[in-house]
């Protein structure tokens, strides 16, 4: 009889000591969840500022084609540019999961930036469309959107820099790729094609 | 492979942004002069115009001027993480904005919270900086394009937000925890973390384990544990307060508010 208590007791510390290895896994679990809805929150705060440039253009190039003479080519490369950003098919709710998806969200963007950093150089020959209050503002838009979209990609690169750091330490690292936890790619560095306007504007000052 | 290129990323772009760049600490006042331009008299009422405009409407304007700018970076990228780390804007509302002035340098920013990004568009402030402050700063009067351009902010925001008649350095003075909603967040935010999500299951396990053992001993023992038995004290959080630095009557303390890039900049 006093045997039988002795190894229930053995069992019992078991048991227990399995409940608390569960607890601390679920606890990481539930982590992970919360950072994982953090890079996808993230991720669409991303493609909201993205968005927001895109809407901008149609008003900027209505404006630029009223000035007199406006380079038509610049004009139909911009809208070429949007229209293809805008039949990218990516998920607005799910953060890209390999460096392909977002390697070709940067490029079609990227295009959009270059034929937008191209426009306003051109339109610096074009005193009288600089001066108007219209084209001013746009341009302030357009800044203040370049400024957005910089902030917000850092931001995901943070919350995605959070995740990758959670799921391949430990206790997770054994189980995150069971649960379906993968890597996520981060945005990379700007190259010469994705340079905020502004940049350009500068240079032409001096 | 991958893990290299990041690394290589990292070392180019992280590490000389974070050497090359200083963040001042948070400003104790509204209006801060670091760089000797303004009068004293127009500081000080600007600043007590900017402590009353947080009382009524919970809107936190910031202006600092400073001599020169202390980083590598592009002003509208150092300006926002300054802004940022100063957490100006009450943490819900997001309602904060600074113009940040480098005389130096001849540049200024107006970084603009997400909560007041519809009250000031970035045309607006560019406008607010290019014809209200700048002709002044152009003739060496800071006193005037200052006072210009806080009027021009504060008339902009007027409507935006409700205030509670207090700023948040009077919250942090008067009562901690109570309708203080910062400390609330500080716990809202501790409770998404590991440790307090693993706790309820801790005293579920130590449930079992007294109901396994009272069954086991107590038995043998011959006795049972009594009706009324072992109740948790329950996982009551209470939280300290939360403060970003400043205290203190008449002085600003951020509230927890963020930013993500919005406002407009120019030169003189």
């Amino acid at each position: 009889m006093k045997k039988f208590a002795i190894g229930c007791g053995i069992l019992a510390v078991l048991l227990i000591a399995v409940l608390i290895v569960i607890a601390i896994a679920g606890g990481s679990y539930n982590r992970l969840v919360t950072l994982q809805q953090g890079v996808n929150s993230q991720w669409a705060q991303v493609q909201n500022v993205y968005q927001r440039r895109a809407d901008l253009i149609p008003n900027l190039v209505a404006t630029v084609a009223g000035a007199a003479n406006f380079e038509k080519s610049t004009l139909t490369e911009i809208t070429a540019a949007r229209a293809s950003v805008g039949q990218m098919k990516i998920d607005a709710s799910h953060a890209p999961t390999t460096a392909a998806e977002i390697a070709a969200f940067e490029k079609a963007q990227g295009s959009l930036s270059s034929a937008l950093s191209r426009l306003l150089v051109v339109s610096e020959r074009y005193p009288d469309l600089k001066a108007s209050a219209n084209f001013r503002d746009l341009q302030a838009q357009l800044e203040g959107t370049e400024n957005r979209i910089s902030v917000e990609r850092g931001n995901f690169n943070t919350a995605v820099q959070a995740y990758n750091t959670a799921i391949k330490s430990f206790p997770a690292v054994f189980y995150a790729g069971m649960f379906g936890f993968v890597e996520k790619p981060y945005f990379a560095a700007t190259t010469g094609a994705d340079k905020p306007p502004q940049v350009q504007f500068d240079f032409n000052k001096k | 492979m991958k893990r290299f290129l990041l690394a290589i990323f990292c070392g180019l772009f992280c590490l000389p942004a974070l050497a090359a760049e200083t963040i001042p600490p948070a400003p104790a006042k509204y209006f801060n002069d670091y760089a000797g331009v303004v009068s004293p008299a127009t500081t000080a009422q600007l600043n007590q115009r900017l402590e009353q405009f947080e009382r009524d409407t919970s809107s936190q304007i910031v202006v600092a001027v400073f001599p020169k700018m202390q980083s590598d970076s592009s002003i509208e990228d150092y300006t926002v993480r300054v802004a940022q780390s100063w957490k100006v804007g009450q943490k819900d509302k997001k309602n904060g904005a600074v113009l940040f002035v480098f005389t130096q340098d001849h540049k200024m920013f107006l970084q603009v919270g997400y909560g007041l990004e519809g009250a000031l568009p970035d045309a607006i402030c560019k406008r607010i900086i290019s014809d209200e402050i700048t002709p002044s700063f152009k003739a060496g009067n800071f006193d005037a394009g200052l006072t210009a351009g806080v009027n021009a902010i504060l008339a902009a925001t007027k409507g935006e937000y409700k205030g509670t008649g207090r700023t948040t350095s009077d919250g942090n003075l008067v009562i901690i925890g109570s309708d203080n909603h910062q400390s609330n967040h500080t716990l809202g935010r501790l409770n998404t973390g590991n440790y307090p999500e693993f706790l309820p299951i801790l005293f579920i396990v130590i449930f079992v384990f007294i109901f396994i053992m009272s069954a086991l001993f107590g038995r043998s023992n011959g006795r049972y544990y009594g009706g009324s038995g072992w109740s948790s004290s329950g996982s009551s959080w209470s939280g300290g307060g939360f403060s970003s630095g400043g205290g203190g009557g008449g002085g600003f303390s951020g509230g927890g508010g963020s930013f993500g890039g919005g406002g407009a900049g120019g030169s003189w």
